[in-house]
């Protein structure tokens, strides 16, 4: 049995916290649910999809003020749908929830009782126990931007399940995060504060979904965030908010030998004005088939931005490099792929390096020497 | 939904031993592939299965405990590790597939091992059962597969080839009648419902079908008028009672099983098989029947039933074939 009570306005926001995890369609059937558990320390509320689940915790007491009030401990499962729109909906400032025989659950607000049919807690999928041996800690923002840069990059094609996700590599206290749909890449590097001495080297790839939804749950703060990685799962800390992922199985390729380490031709630009180049470019090449638009360099530190596409018309555009070295190239890339490359680099100089027409190339901020973006060209004659 | 080792055993000791020796000997095939008639147990021992080999408290290393968390859920189908795919309507769609692989494109939610149950696999589309191929061909580590069919002629040959077989021998009609009066048939009912159908599952719901009662007296109160070589009234009898109550194709069928195991009775009361009977209670009522007809009339009948059985399956018009039926069943006792 179980018994207490709680403020509104709390249990508001984590239901609505745990909701965002809770599918709407599953073949687990008691996953429809969220979980609730009364304990000692407090309430927590757990919701789930198998893919990521979420948890959020609300302590007994909190600078000194009350929030719950524990009678008696206890876990029920309530159906997600109908538990998150009774709570909005309750007329007074304080909830008790009671449970009963049978999983029989009463919910009281003011003169408002609802008596609805739990589910058994047993039933409800366990969550790995978190032993703190591989834990780090970064700064909230630091993971938001880590994971902003590198998962518009994943693969959405399912033919290579592997690459829907980012390959996190652990090493020396540092983090390198890896997307790639093997037509473009994105990496990005961070430090980390590691209670692990070893430093030993891995990795796991975690599901670009996952991760996008971990940067909305996420608030923005500088307060660092620490993270553990458990033989199935990923857990992220948050204050009072725990978000599990669960991990892609299989190997991740070997990413490391594509970057080319050297190059024929630097050009280094104006950030913006290049994007905005390239997406006047984009204009007419969205209407062919892949969005190409060619690259050219031109006498005196000059770069020409073209499209053409025969039905329509044809778009130049010249362009004013910062600088330039090398020898001359024409390339022809995905303006698309081009896009998002310099929206995630975010810095007003960017350099881009080629090394030939028909090999990647990658473009890098000359500010941030942890990010990196590398392009494969698109072949057009 | 609970099954114990013995009960299992008994349904389908080969299929048990080699479930047995797998899971002690820890050589567990990546694949399965199930193969058997309906009600023949593949879903509760594919269930079974599984609890084996998530079970924390495995009893003699092949045993399930029942009590552990994991052999609950499963038994209530929550487990997050356990997937199991049934057709969505008339068959087993990519998108089902999809998700599937998508599921285990990931590591288990609780355990490194996964277990999936294909329901129905010969249902597939031809677009699922590719799509299933390519993980059927890679599976990743601790991954088991049970593929379930009725209609083991139906499988893809490429699927057919990367699974191991297990065959399920359909059900005696001994094993059906013991196990139906265990679960509580009265004993003098219980071959009609073994005889009708192979599933235990099924045989209970008959025996609560309202519609299953009542046809069961309209087929023998038909025989009783039959018997009394009373053709109009037995043709009067089709018109107000039979027609209104057996409408469908599939109910028709029915009735002419039921009708079907009369005649097969009187045989075997002539041959004093009594334990072959599948109206024991009404044995004392025929055996006057049965000693006025001959074994030849009595093979004359049930082949004009069989024949009628046959020609349900075609299109015909039902009222006039039942007709035609009784007219052939009353000819043959008219020459006596």
């Amino acid at each position: 049995m179980m018994k207490f009570y709680i403020q509104k306005e709390r249990l508001i926001k984590s239901v609505q916290d745990v909701m965002k995890a809770v599918a709407s369609r599953t073949t687990i059937p008691i996953l429809v649910g969220i979980k609730i558990d009364a304990t000692e320390e407090g309430v927590a509320f757990t919701g789930s999809d198998s893919d990521i689940s979420i948890k959020s915790f609300i302590p007994k007491e909190e600078d000194d003020l009350e929030i719950v009030d524990i009678v008696e401990t206890g876990s029920i499962v309530l159906q997600a749908r109908f538990f998150g729109e009774i709570v909005k909906k309750l007329p007074e400032a304080i909830v008790e929830i009671v449970v009963e025989d049978q999983f029989k659950t009463i919910i009281r607000s003011g003169n408002a009782e609802f008596v609805i049919h739990g589910l058994d807690a047993e039933e409800y999928p366990r969550l790995p126990q978190i032993e703190e041996e591989k834990s780090y800690t970064m700064p909230t923002d630091l993971l938001k931007t880590l994971i902003k840069q590198t998962v518009f990059a994943v693969s959405t094609s399912e033919t290579r399940p592997i690459l829907t996700g980012v390959n996190w590599t652990f090493a020396n206290n540092e983090l390198t995060a890896v997307a790639t749909d093997s037509h473009r890449l994105a990496l990005k590097k961070a430090p980390l504060q590691s209670n692990i001495e070893n430093n030993s080297v891995y990795n796991i790839v975690i599901p670009g979904k996952s991760l996008n939804e971990l940067t909305k749950v996420l608030e923005d703060s500088n307060e660092p965030i620490q993270f553990v990685v458990t033989e199935n799962q990923i857990l992220f800390k948050a204050k009072n908010l725990l978000f599990f992922s669960r991990l892609l199985e299989g190997k991740y390729p070997d990413t490391s030998k594509l970057v080319p380490t050297e190059s024929n031709t630097d050009v280094k630009l104006n950030s913006k004005d290049f994007l905005q180049a390239v997406d006047r470019a984009s204009l007419l090449a969205r209407e062919g088939k892949n969005n190409v638009i060619k690259f050219s360099t031109l006498e005196a530190g000059t770069i020409e931005i073209s499209s053409y596409t025969p039905e329509i018309g044809k778009v130049v555009e010249k362009v004013k490099s910062l600088a330039m070295d090398g020898e001359e190239i024409k390339i022809s890339f995905s303006a698309k792929y081009m896009m998002d490359a310099l929206r995630a680099i975010d810095g007003t100089e960017v350099t881009i390096y080629f090394t030939g027409a028909m090999r990647p190339f990658i473009i890098k901020s000359n500010v941030d020497e942890s990010i990196l973006q590398l392009l494969l060209p698109v072949r057009t004659f | 939904m609970e099954n114990t080792w013995n009960e299992l055993y008994n349904l389908q000791p080969t299929v048990m031993k080699l479930i047995k020796n797998a899971l002690i000997k820890d050589r567990i095939a990546h694949a399965y592939l199930f193969e058997g008639m309906r009600g023949t147990g593949k879903k509760e021992i594919g269930l079974y299965f599984a609890k084996a080999l998530f079970c924390l408290n495995l009893k003699d290393g092949f045993q399930p405990c029942e009590q552990c968390i994991h052999c609950q859920r499963i038994n209530h189908g929550n487990h997050p590790d356990l997937h199991i795919v049934e057709p969505d309507g008339a068959s087993i769609k990519k998108e089902q597939i999809h998700l599937l692989q998508q599921e285990f494109s990931k590591k288990g939610m609780e355990s490194s091992q996964k277990f999936y149950m294909l329901i129905g696999a010969d249902q597939m589309t031809t677009n699922a059962a590719n799509s299933l191929l390519k993980f059927l061909e890679e599976p990743n580590q601790k991954t088991t597969a049970i593929l379930i069919t009725e209609n083991i002629q139906k499988i893809l040959p490429t699927i057919y080839s990367r699974c191991q077989h297990v065959s399920f021998k359909p059900l005696s009609k001994n094993e059906m009648i013991r196990l139906l009066v265990n679960k509580g048939v009265k004993p003098e009912k219980a071959p009609l419902y073994a005889h009708l159908t192979n599933n235990v599952e099924e045989a209970l719901e008959m025996k609560e079908d309202e519609w299953f009662l009542q046809a069961q007296k309209i087929v023998l109160k038909l025989y009783e008028i039959l018997s009394k070589n009373q053709l109009m009234d037995a043709l009067l009898f089709l018109h107000s009672d039979w027609l209104s109550h057996f409408k469908e194709r599939s109910q028709i069928d029915t009735g002419l099983d039921m009708l079907l195991y009369i005649y097969k009775d009187l045989l075997y009361i002539q041959l004093d098989s009594d334990d072959m009977l599948v109206y024991p209670d009404q044995k004392n009522d025929w055996q006057k029947n049965a000693l006025q007809v001959s074994k030849e009339k009595l093979a004359n009948q049930i082949l004009a039933i069989l024949e009628t059985k046959k020609r349900l399956q075609s299109n015909v018009n039902g009222p006039l074939l039942m007709e035609q039926l009784l007219i052939k069943l009353q000819e043959g006792s008219n020459f006596v």
